[in-house]
């Protein structure tokens, strides 16, 4: 149905992102496609086989955690295997908006939840007075002033957790199904700011599942509910017995367009301890590499210095579990 | 205009709406169900809160065909035929309901909450009501009258003390509403 | 005694005091003799409001309603050139369409600035200023049918700044001079010195000297505001609304639409929470009016949350400085107040505003000198108005702030400070406002004990404090808005045969429990059951006049004319009953369901019998009662009875918070609340009053602002966020513990003794919050809100 109608229809899950944007008539599709009754897209089960772990940066055991796209936030952040293996994910999902919204809310949707900046969720008569921008009828980008590029931002908490676990994607649409890493799904275009096509619909995540490693998650945000993220952090380590790094990936959100993975991290701190000192340098370098832009209408100079406080949280966080 | 189905507070209802409708829109214009208010009209104060199959949701995102072949239940369902629902009479017992307008909300997540949590603790009632923006109370009588429900659904029943009678309500009438 | 929870659970933090103040106790019955009055009872529409049975405005569904819906303006300020609706009137199902020049005549709450339209007529002056109407046969078509309303604008310099506002020496001013030459940029300018400041300065041991800053913040009410309009052809007009004041709505629609007074109806259904955004006049009001006026159909208006915000009325930002002097010991010398408000794009309450800005100050501490200077200026943003504690928390905040800092200099706790300074029961003001109960001392005493403050002030480890505040405020406003010598408040009782007492009550319901107050007088004073009292309430067309829900007025004036009215009825009951049993009729008493014999408890019949008696003697039963306020409370200066009150109450808070160094997060544990209301008519419901406004004093210090995107962020003028999700007001998750600590300071001029509970102890929280923070680290906050990034970067600056 999505092909047939093309850009007229969007998919509609929990539809706690598309309504209020149907509503601030940012989004004017004549139909959409419910995807409720597709069993399919249900269910929170190990996998074991050539069907785990695709995803490039996805080594070990070849057993995987399969999430349904249907999933509920609430039933992701409660989920027993979730948890056990993937706490960061499950606080995420757990910290997404409020209560009944998570019970609405999927895991699916949330990963193609779409960018947002002050100037664009917006009523329409507000956008009208406004002169529109760059990312919904309108030519120019006020954040930055100028045209061709929207940097509104990545506000999608579960994403940044599966990128850094590893996580990859399924997706179907008119062709077929095709699995992609989390961390090749999103790019930097903040009007559309993934590789999904739009008759295409992401199904389910699959998330490796490997001994001795931890994750953590840090959302930044001036309310304890109901807001959107104005940074957030996931952190993900495997650990050797002693304690050693063996691996580490930190992934930032909620500035730009598109996660940002961090780079530098793995020099600083592989094969050596999670001990202050590096996680104090492992802080410096997300800092370096993160420059959030006026998108949300908070500080942007306190959220670029809240990132090396929440890198270094959530990373403390790793080393007491 | 759509027909949809419903079944809300245990009724079968059937409905012509605008095809747009939110189940917020159908519950309050469609089947006239008005207690559940419209505060916001995209999900940011939870005064809409219905529970559907179970949990709370928020009707004014909600599509009604949405909630075709689910169990809708309005703040208008939860009492016991003449008997309010436990949280409803603290409510009123405890002061928890000012001006009224997100007390809908608050109950039905509240009911669906001890409806999964017979015995929540203070900390575990805030969480649940963390998508409930309420502007009168600072929510402290909230807390005291869920809490107070939750003990009287538990068996340990606290009504007033034996030698006072409980004062009654006195039906208040704003002619015309 | 102690506790007030009779009902064991029922406010079980509440502790009750009565304060030692000399003479008020002598002049009302002991509290014990009360039976209803003081006890913790349910609300006459608690039942009604937890079942979804309550109905508000947009709960009412006419026959043949029409929708509509408002144009507003895209620019923060132009000349309207031309309106072309006839492509909106040739639309299926548009029914009418009104623009500003259908209803030409000013209006403004305060007679003495009427400077608004219904719709703008013929210049614009803030993002979102309505200027065409319609109405549809659904909201649908009504949204459609704006589109096709063309618009002509010449666009104008808009102003942000209210210093900017103020130094324009030339036009386009945002209003007309009021006299040529005048900067019509300026709604009201007031200055005004008791005592000699300069020279109480001069002889200081300490002069503090600061400049702060208050955001604006706006009300919030959960429910959008709501009017249904019905013309019914025979000259009738009838309009319900959210409002709370339908007598002043009552009195506009007639003048501004021409209708006969006594043709218009206004029906206050229970309005979904206030805060003072609904004290006025709006455009959808006239709008459904009019509307139903063309069309001779019921129209309905509802705001959306976005019209919320532009309609505001809400707390004006204000630049304050403030010189404070104090002598060696702590007591205060001399105070000087320089004030810049931001007043938005029309008057409202302005003018109001700028006197509460000085005159609200002057207590409780005693002052010798005070000298403030205030200015309102217009602004190209949505008008600000009255919130929760008009005018005078914005002062409040910033003088507490200096107390403390007087305080420190001179080492004095900040407790035993507000202590010296006390002003005393029945006194008056140095601006010469009459003060008569004050439960202050008891309010300080109560916070320093349950808080243990002595242990923890300057004591707790760094990142986490204790502050404290106090404040004072009205309980009523001693004037009506329009000058008139008739009663504030009027009520009328009717009684049946059945034993069932009805209350004709003009009061506005806004969530106070006003309609319940009056029931809780009605059974006390009778002797009936509360559940035998009905209270009719909300409709101008058969209940008398009150003048709404403001300035904390409603409990203190409606309750002492509730007094009246049942005093006069119980004489005649008693008098019947006397003559019956061949008794005095003051040994007549009623109570309990029952008129008794006093000392005879064996001579008794039930009330019911007592009314028919009494009707079979005198009539049918009925009585009328209201209150005006006492004239000698006040000075004879220009302004002197702006800030006049029959009594005043008093607050102080202590909170405690805990500050995240590295993230600017500050966390406010809890709140102690500790408020003189006189007498807690329901200690429940003064409870949830105390902590509703200690929760939105809260929220104004570390998270809410109404503020308006610059040239450089797009446009001029445009409202940052108004939507729930980015204005934000905190969640449950985010309140403090909230701690009621009731004093009953017992007025001798309230009902029982009762006083105003609902704005005053919203004051000290902000104060009380900015204070924490500085014993906690060492930072003063001087400008609100204190979110995160500002405390960071006010932590940064001093190199934490």
């Amino acid at each position: 149905m999505l092909a047939e109608f093309g850009t007229d229809a969007m998919p509609i899950a929990g539809g706690t992102d598309l309504m209020p944007n149907m509503k601030h008539r940012l989004f004017t599709p004549a139909h959409v496609v419910a995807l409720k009754g597709i069993r399919a897209m249900r269910g929170i089960e190990v996998v074991e086989g050539p069907g785990a772990g695709t995803g490039t940066r996805a080594p070990g055991t070849g057993t995987a955690l399969r999430i349904g796209a249907l999933e509920t936030l609430a039933d992701v952040a409660a989920n027993p295997l979730v948890r056990h293996h993937f706490p960061g994910l499950a606080a995420a999902a757990g910290l997404v908006a409020g209560p009944q919204l998570r019970n609405m809310g999927t895991i699916g949707g949330n990963v193609c939840l779409d960018t947002r900046c002050t100037y664009y969720n917006q009523t329409r008569f507000w956008r009208s007075a406004l002169g529109y921008c760059l990312k919904k009828d309108g030519t120019v980008c006020h954040v930055t002033g100028v045209g061709k590029k929207c940097v509104a931002a990545h506000s999608a908490d579960t994403p940044p957790n599966l990128i850094a676990l590893g996580a990859n994607l399924t997706l179907a649409g008119p062709h077929g199904e095709r699995v992609m890493d989390a961390s090749d799904f999103f790019v930097t275009d903040g009007i559309w700011n993934t590789r999904r096509a739009p008759d295409e619909i992401v199904t389910g995540v699959t998330i490796p599942i490997a001994r001795n490693r931890r994750s953590a998650y840090g959302k930044l945000r001036q309310r304890n509910s109901i807001d959107f993220p104005l940074l957030s952090v996931a952190v993900v380590g495997d650990f050797g017995e002693t304690g050693t790094v063996k691996r580490l990936t930190g992934v930032v959100s909620a500035l730009g367009a598109r996660p940002r993975v961090l780079a530098g991290w793995s020099d600083l701190a592989v094969g050596g301890q999670l001990d202050g000192a590096t996680i104090d340098a492992l802080a410096a370098r997300a800092h370096a590499q993160c420059r959030p832009l006026d998108n949300l209408i908070v500080d942007a100079e306190w959220r670029r210095a809240m990132v090396p406080v929440y890198v270094r949280r959530a990373l403390e966080e790793l080393t007491v579990s | 205009m759509e027909v949809v189905r419903l079944r809300v507070n245990g009724d079968e209802r059937v409905c012509g709406v605008p095809a747009h409708y939110t189940l917020l829109e159908t519950l309050r214009y469609g089947l006239g169900l008005t207690g559940s208010k419209q505060g916001c009209d995209k999900g940011d104060c939870g005064a809409c809160t219905v529970i559907m199959d179970g949990r709370a949701i928020l009707s004014c995102i909600t599509p009604v065909w949405e909630a075709e072949g689910r169990e809708v239940r309005t703040v208008e369902g939860l009492a016991e035929g003449t008997e309010p629902h436990p949280v409803q009479d603290e409510f009123d017992l405890n002061g928890a309901a000012q001006c009224g307008f997100c007390t809908p909300g608050i109950l039905c997540s509240s009911v669906a909450l001890l409806d999964r949590n017979p015995a929540p603790t203070r900390e575990e009632i805030r969480a649940a009501l963390a998508g409930n923006l309420c502007r009168c109370t600072g929510y402290a009588k909230i807390y005291d009258a869920v809490e107070a429900a939750a003990t009287r659904l538990g068996g340990e029943v606290r009504g007033p003390e034996p030698d006072e009678p409980a004062p009654e309500a006195t039906p208040v009438e704003r002619v015309g509403a | 005694m102690s506790s007030r929870d009779a009902a064991g659970r029922v406010g079980a933090r509440d502790v009750a005091r009565r304060a030692t103040g000399p003479d008020a106790r002598e002049t009302v019955r002991p509290g014990d003799a009360l039976s209803t009055i003081g006890r913790p009872m349910r609300k006459v529409d608690g039942l009604a409001k937890a079942t979804g049975r309550a109905r508000y405005t947009d709960d009412i569904r006419l026959p043949g309603m029409l929708h509509g819906k408002i144009l507003r303006s895209p620019h923060p300020h132009a000349r309207i050139l031309a309106i072309d609706t006839s492509r909106a009137e040739a639309l299926e199902g548009v029914h009418a369409v009104v623009t500003g020049r259908d209803m030409p005549t000013r209006y403004g709450i305060i007679p003495w600035t009427p400077d608004e339209y219904p719709l703008c007529v013929d210049r614009v002056r803030y993002i979102g200023d309505g200027v065409a109407a319609v109405a549809a046969v659904d909201e649908d078509t009504a949204i459609a049918a704006l589109d096709l309303i063309d618009v002509a604008y010449e666009e104008l310099p808009a102003y942000l700044d209210p210093h900017e506002a103020i130094a324009a020496d030339s036009g386009p001013y945002i209003h007309e001079p009021r006299k040529p030459g005048w900067n019509g940029n300026v709604t009201k300018v007031v200055n005004l010195e008791f005592g000699d400041v300069e020279a109480g300065l001069g002889d200081s041991h300490v002069v503090v000297e600061g400049d702060y800053f208050f955001e604006g913040t706006t009300h919030t009410p959960i429910e959008p505001h709501c009017a249904i309009g019905l013309a019914e052809g025979n000259g009738k007009l009838t309009v319900w609304s959210a409002t709370q004041v339908p007598h002043y709505l009552h009195r506009e629609l007639a003048r501004v639409l021409e209708v006969d007074p006594a043709q218009v109806r206004v029906i206050q259904p229970p309005v979904g929470g206030a805060f003072g955004g609904k004290s006025e006049p709006f455009d959808l009001e006239f709008c459904v009016a009019r509307l139903s006026m063309m069309t001779g159909r019921p129209v309905k208006i509802l705001y959306t949350r976005e019209e919320v915000f532009y309609s505001h009325r809400g707390r004006h930002p204000f630049h304050m400085r403030y010189r404070t002097g104090a002598s060696r010991d702590g007591m205060l010398t001399s105070v000087d107040a320089d004030i810049v408000m931001d007043g938005g794009a029309y008057a409202s309450f302005g003018l109001v505003t700028t006197y509460y800005a000085g005159q609200l100050l002057t207590a409780p501490y005693r002052m010798p000198a005070y000298r403030f200077h205030s200015t309102r200026a217009y602004t190209n943003k949505p008008a600000c108005g009255p919130k929760r504690g008009h005018g005078s928390v914005q002062p409040r905040f910033a003088f507490e702030v200096q107390l403390d800092r007087i305080a420190e200099k001179l080492d004095i706790d900040p407790i035993e400070l507000r202590r010296r300074n006390f002003i005393g029961a029945n006194t008056r003001t140095v601006n010469d406002l009459r003060i008569t109960s004050n439960g202050f001392l008891e309010c300080l005493d109560e916070v320093e004990r349950a808080s243990a403050w002595k242990r923890k002030h300057r004591r707790l480890p760094f990142g986490r404090g204790v502050g404290v505040a106090g404040s004072t405020y009205i309980t009523g406003t001693n004037y009506p808005i329009y000058p008139n010598d008739m009663p504030q408040s009027g009520i009328q009782l009717q009684v049946d045969r059945s034993g069932r007492v009805a209350v004709f009550s003009g009061a506005s319901e806004i969530g106070q429990g006003v309609d319940s107050m009056v029931a809780y007088i009605v059974a006390e004073e009778l002797g009936v059951p509360l559940d035998h009292v009905r209270v009719l309430a909300g409709d101008t067309d058969f209940t008398p006049v009150d003048l709404g829900a403001y300035s904390s007025r409603v409990t203190f004036m409606l309750g002492n004319a509730c007094i009246d009215a049942a005093r006069k009825l119980k004489a005649q009951v008693q008098e019947a009953v006397a003559a019956e049993w061949g008794v005095k009729p003051r040994e007549v008493l009623l109570a309990g369901g029952l008129a008794v014999r006093a000392g005879d408890t064996g001579t008794s019949m039930p009330v019911r019998d007592a009314f028919n008696l009494a009707e079979s003697a005198v009539g049918t039963l009925g009585a009328t009662g209201w209150y005006n306020t006492p004239k000698d409370v006040h000075g004879d200066y220009r302004g002197a009875t702006i800030g006049a009150s029959p009594a005043f109450s008093f607050t102080a808070h202590v909170a405690e918070v805990e500050v995240d160094v590295e993230t600017g997060f500050v966390t406010v544990d809890r709140i102690w609340i500790a408020h003189d209301c006189g007498r807690a008519l329901n200690p429940v419901l003064v409870a949830g009053q105390m902590e509703g406004s200690a929760y939105m004093g809260f929220a104004e210090a570390l998270m809410e602002e109404q503020i308006f995107k610059s040239e450089d962020q797009g446009r001029v003028g445009l409202h940052n966020a108004p939507s729930l999700l980015d204005y934000r007001i905190p969640t449950s998750l985010d309140t403090p513990a909230l701690e009621s600590l009731i004093v009953e300071s017992i007025d001798p001029e309230g009902p029982y003794g009762a006083k105003e509970a609902g704005e005053g102890p919203l004051h000290p929280s902000i104060p009380a919050i900015a204070n924490a923070i500085y014993d906690a680290v060492g930072v003063r906050m001087d400008s609100l809100p204190f979110s995160p990034p500002r405390v960071w970067r006010a932590l940064r600056s001093v190199g934490r």
